[in-house]
């Protein structure tokens, strides 16, 4: 099953790809990627709210997985998300 | 109640992430992967006592090394001959702390490569091997590889029994191989990984939720062989192919479960993420510059198609040109049958057919549906209908799909019109 994790986080970059080797080393990690600050809406107008500085997207059995890989990464002062990704 | 079956989960999911793990570093005190896998099992029964009742701890897997460590000890004092192994063991204990799992990770890797390389041992058969290496590194329950396999739950047991007693009584050690050895044991490793995913993919007997698992179970083994092994192109080459078909999962069967070929696959339910996965791992096999091995030369068949947006744009003159890399590297009727498609494709049906004749005498195809099946279609290309008429109803004679007979005695009664 994916996962998206959504990382909200105040911490500098590199952020998301600096804390995915213990999942790469896991053979779960499918990608991963830091986002810079600054989002815009559709219509370009910025927009609030705690950022999503980066996201990993992880292969694993269950949802229960997932959180436990996530609770590993030492991420301090920062909110995730754990998303299942849905077949389609 | 609910609370206690999240925790049960929880526990499920620390097994199948850390299982692997305590069985190698374990493995590496005992010098005995059986004897580890027991007293990885005890500490998992351990930890089922006690973590709904205490919580689950901060670090699961330091615990459950931990606990299973002092399990070993126990059980070695009981046996007779303990002093030496019993210091040592001793004194692991005290050196591995609960937080002291960060910066070892070159150790564990050496462990569970060795792990890899133990559960994989060409004394075992093949069923031997897979079984064990689902269950010690993919931290698979006996009742799941059964599940998967479609045998009993004894059958799988007494294979996992039986496997681990056939490795103590060859003494086989607790390491990493090196020098010429290396290459076999590699091979090895690579064969059941691939049989592990071929199981899942072309699922033969039956189609069983436990099959999508075993593919990822591969993959994931794949990708974890890749990081511990990062200089070895063929595990490159392996998870390259592995990746670029499954790929393919969801184009491969129509709605009514009906197998779509290659060619007529709607490339857009391809997974992309996946097919760029496996040409990024191709890429890497290559950057090593080593004599390509039988995994990357099928990885770079498979990454053709993949790269082709329509299948008009396939490269066959590449895959002719990689057929016959790979007819030297692991000579096969069936990979020269491959050959001739694709050198009809490149060079027209004469080629091909010009092939064909030449390895129609194998031993290996005769009652191969698909020689004369694929012999049809180079002459019916060639306009040669009497002839080709005849090979279909030939091949329709051969197989034993029943799908596939219709199919084959309708082109057969195409050719007369």
């Amino acid at each position: 099953m994916r996962f998206l994790v959504i990382v909200r986080t105040a911490a500098e970059l590199p952020f998301a790809t600096r804390y995915c080797d213990a999942l790469a080393r896991a053979g779960v990690l499918l990608d991963a990627a830091d986002l810079r600050a600054g989002a815009v809406d559709g219509n370009g107008r910025v927009t609030t709210g705690a950022p999503v500085r980066g996201y990993w997207l992880i292969d694993v059995r269950d949802h229960a997985e997932a959180v436990e890989r996530v609770r590993r990464i030492p991420v301090a002062g920062c909110v995730v998300e754990i998303r299942p990704v849905a077949v389609v | 109640m609910g609370a206690t079956t999240s925790v049960h989960r929880t526990i499920d999911a620390v097994w199948r992430m850390e299982s692997a793990k305590v069985i190698a570093a374990l493995a590496r005190y005992v010098r005995d992967v059986g004897l580890a896998e027991e007293m990885a099992q005890d500490a998992l029964v351990a930890a089922l006592e006690q973590w709904p009742v205490e919580g689950v701890p901060n670090n699961p897997g330091a615990w459950l090394t931990t606990t299973a460590k002092r399990r070993a000890v126990d059980q070695i004092r009981r046996r007779e001959n303990f002093n030496r192994k019993v210091e040592e063991i001793g004194r692991g204990v005290r050196e591995s702390s609960p937080d002291a799992s960060e910066g070892v990770e070159d150790e564990i890797g050496d462990d569970l490569l060795s792990l890899m390389f133990t559960a994989c041992h060409p004394v075992l058969g093949t069923e031997a091997r897979v079984a064990l290496t689902l269950k010690m590194l993919g931290g698979l329950k006996t009742e799941e590889i059964a599940r998967a396999f479609l045998v009993s739950d004894t059958a799988v047991a007494q294979r996992i029994v039986r496997a681990k007693k056939a490795l103590a009584e060859a003494g086989v050690p607790f390491e990493v191989p090196e020098g010429p050895e290396l290459a076999a044991r590699l091979a090895s490793v690579l064969e059941v990984i691939y049989l592990i995913f071929n199981e899942g993919y072309s699922a033969t007997r039956g189609d069983h939720w436990m099959r999508p698992e075993l593919c990822a179970e591969a993959l994931r083994l794949g990708r974890v062989l890749a990081e511990l092994a990062p200089k070895e192109a063929e595990v490159h080459g392996l998870v390259a192919l592995m990746e670029i078909q499954a790929s393919r999962s969801q184009a491969r069967t129509a709605p009514d479960g009906t197998p779509v070929l290659l060619l007529e696959q709607d490339r857009a339910r391809w997974d992309w993420l996946l097919v760029g996965r496996g040409l990024a791992a191709l890429e890497r096999a290559e950057a090593l510059n080593q004599p390509p091995g039988p995994y990357y030369v099928q990885a770079a068949l498979a990454a053709c198609h993949a790269r082709a947006r329509r299948p008009e744009d396939t490269d066959w003159r590449r895959i002719a040109a990689l057929y016959e890399v790979l007819a030297r590297l692991s000579p096969s009727p069936v990979v020269e049958l491959n050959r001739a498609v694709a050198l009809s494709m490149a060079y027209g049906p004469a080629a091909g057919l010009a092939l064909v004749d030449e390895i129609a005498g194998a031993k290996a195809l005769q009652g191969y549906h698909l020689l004369p099946s694929v012999r049809g279609d180079f002459l019916l290309k060639l306009g040669r209908t009497d002839e080709a008429r005849a090979e279909f109803e030939k091949a329709a004679g051969l197989t034993r799909n029943e799908r596939e007979r219709t199919l084959l005695l309708d082109r057969a009664a195409a050719c007369l019109t």
